[in-house]
């Protein structure tokens, strides 16, 4: 339980530092892609979290990640709105027999095709959200439609690639 | 009175999402303008430190680049100020002219971090209200334009790039002296958009675009840009006109805070106006 805790923790710091010093100052494909990877760690939250405590991590991570990035609220909302679907949709996803103790939302407990679609799900909600509240108008949809759909695509290769990295270890470590 | 609270308890995540919902959408909407306790963008203290705390170990990267535009703003400061000194040799009398009261401070400042790629651009200075940095205020970088102050904490202060569509800024064409408004609605980090010039106005590919100032952000006649695109499209009652902005707001290391001495008598002095 501690050892949990202990892991969200440093993984919610470890991805906000990624997030704010690396990733936000960047420019990759000219403004086409703008990833978001501090979703991962709401992405990666325990099953046995009960939603509301899920929606509370979720507004206080984008609050965090608003007041890096000057835009009150932006990062909240689509944070907010992201742990909201993630309830539904881990119902919707959840083995047979329901999640058992000891599994987490991660490639090497439920599967690349889990994982994926998981992640990808969310992460296009997020995105899209975040993307269309950040333009404020409807003029360019279809250039922020595309914008958001790129990001979230890089966002998702970017999870796949930490999930990849972090579970080689985690196998050398139970090695 | 057990059903009301059956169904409160069922739908408490419910409840609790559309809650922090309208918390998000008010901080979204009233957000930029109101202050409070805690501010919620990078003037804040965290945020300041660490994105500080970042360009002093990356700055060493860019320290040449960097200084190479300062010699150069140097020079071309001191081929201006050559003509100065020069007319005080010949003894022309100074002060108790209009031509040579002070209008402006300036205050340099370091940009700790920017974005130009996203949609809303922000850059954060090392510059607070201790040093006079307050809301409100211009900030130009050796080229041209950057951004407008929206918030300042005791250390730090946190701007509206230009190249975000939350600031509107009051531009002309130099050679005509027609006025319009610059407006970030490229997504290009290189250009921006000049609204409300008329049709009939000759707009020439080439042409350079300035401050109009007097507003109290921005003194008049800072450079802003270069027309890139003139179109009169149907429909419009004015011209479509792409600027290409002369500061490369990729790559500002040190920018100028502007502070306008006669602000706050000016702004006194238009309310009086518009009292009965």
């Amino acid at each position: 339980m501690i050892q949990g805790i202990a892991a969200n923790l440093g993984r919610f710091v470890l991805l906000l530092l990624l997030q704010v010093l690396l990733l936000d100052q960047v420019d990759l494909a000219h403004g086409w892609m703008v990833p978001y990877l501090y979703v991962l760690f709401l992405i990666m939250l325990p099953f046995e979290l009960p939603a509301w405590a899920g929606l509370l991590i979720g507004a206080a991570t984008g609050l965090v990640m608003d007041i890096f990035a000057s835009t009150p609220g932006m990062h909240m909302s689509a944070s907010v709105v992201l742990m909201f679907v993630r309830k539904h949709l881990l119902r919707l996803m959840a083995p047979r027999d329901g999640y058992e103790f000891g599994m987490h939302p991660t490639v090497p407990s439920m599967g690349l095709a889990w994982f994926a679609t998981n992640a990808g799900v969310l992460i296009a909600v997020h995105h899209l959200w975040l993307f269309f509240v950040e333009l404020h108008r409807f003029d360019a949809f279809f250039g922020t439609l595309l914008r958001a759909v790129l990001s979230a695509a890089f966002t998702l290769g970017l999870c796949l690639l930490a999930q990849l990295l972090t579970s080689r270890t985690a196998e050398r470590k139970r090695a | 009175m057990r059903d009301l609270f059956r169904f409160l308890l069922r739908g408490r995540d419910t409840l609790l999402f559309i809650a922090l919902m309208i918390l998000a959408m008010g901080l979204l909407y009233s957000g930029s303008m109101h202050h409070r306790a805690v501010a919620i963008n990078s003037s804040n203290a965290l945020a300041g430190t660490l994105f500080d705390w970042q360009r002093q170990v990356t700055e060493y990267t860019s320290l040449r680049a960097v200084n190479e535009r300062l010699v150069a703003e140097n020079t071309q400061w001191r081929n201006r100020f050559g003509l100065a000194d020069s007319a005080k040799a010949i003894g022309a009398p100074a002060g108790a002219d209009s031509l040579t009261e002070r209008l402006y401070r300036f205050a340099s400042a370091k940009v700790v971090s920017a974005t130009y790629h996203k949609q809303r651009n922000y850059i954060t200075l090392d510059k607070g209200t201790s040093n006079g940095v307050l809301p409100g205020m211009g900030v130009i970088g050796p080229d041209g334009i950057v951004g407008v102050v929206h918030d300042a904490s005791e250390r730090f202060a946190s701007v509206i790039s230009v190249l975000n569509p939350l600031v509107k800024t009051s531009v002309k064409l130099k050679r005509s002296g027609n006025f319009g408004l610059l407006y970030w609605d490229t997504n290009d980090p290189a250009t921006a958009s000049m609204v409300d010039i008329p049709k009939h106005v000759r707009v020439a590919v080439g042409d350079t675009v300035v401050t109009m100032g007097g507003d109290g952000v921005f003194p008049t006649d800072v450079p802003v840009g270069a027309v890139a695109e003139v179109s009169s499209p149907p429909g419009r009652p004015d011209q479509a006109v792409i600027v290409r902005l002369f500061e490369d707001l990729s790559r500002s290391g040190y920018v100028y805070v502007v502070h306008d001495i006669h602000r706050a008598e000016r702004d006194s002095l238009i309310q009086r106006q518009d009292e009965p």
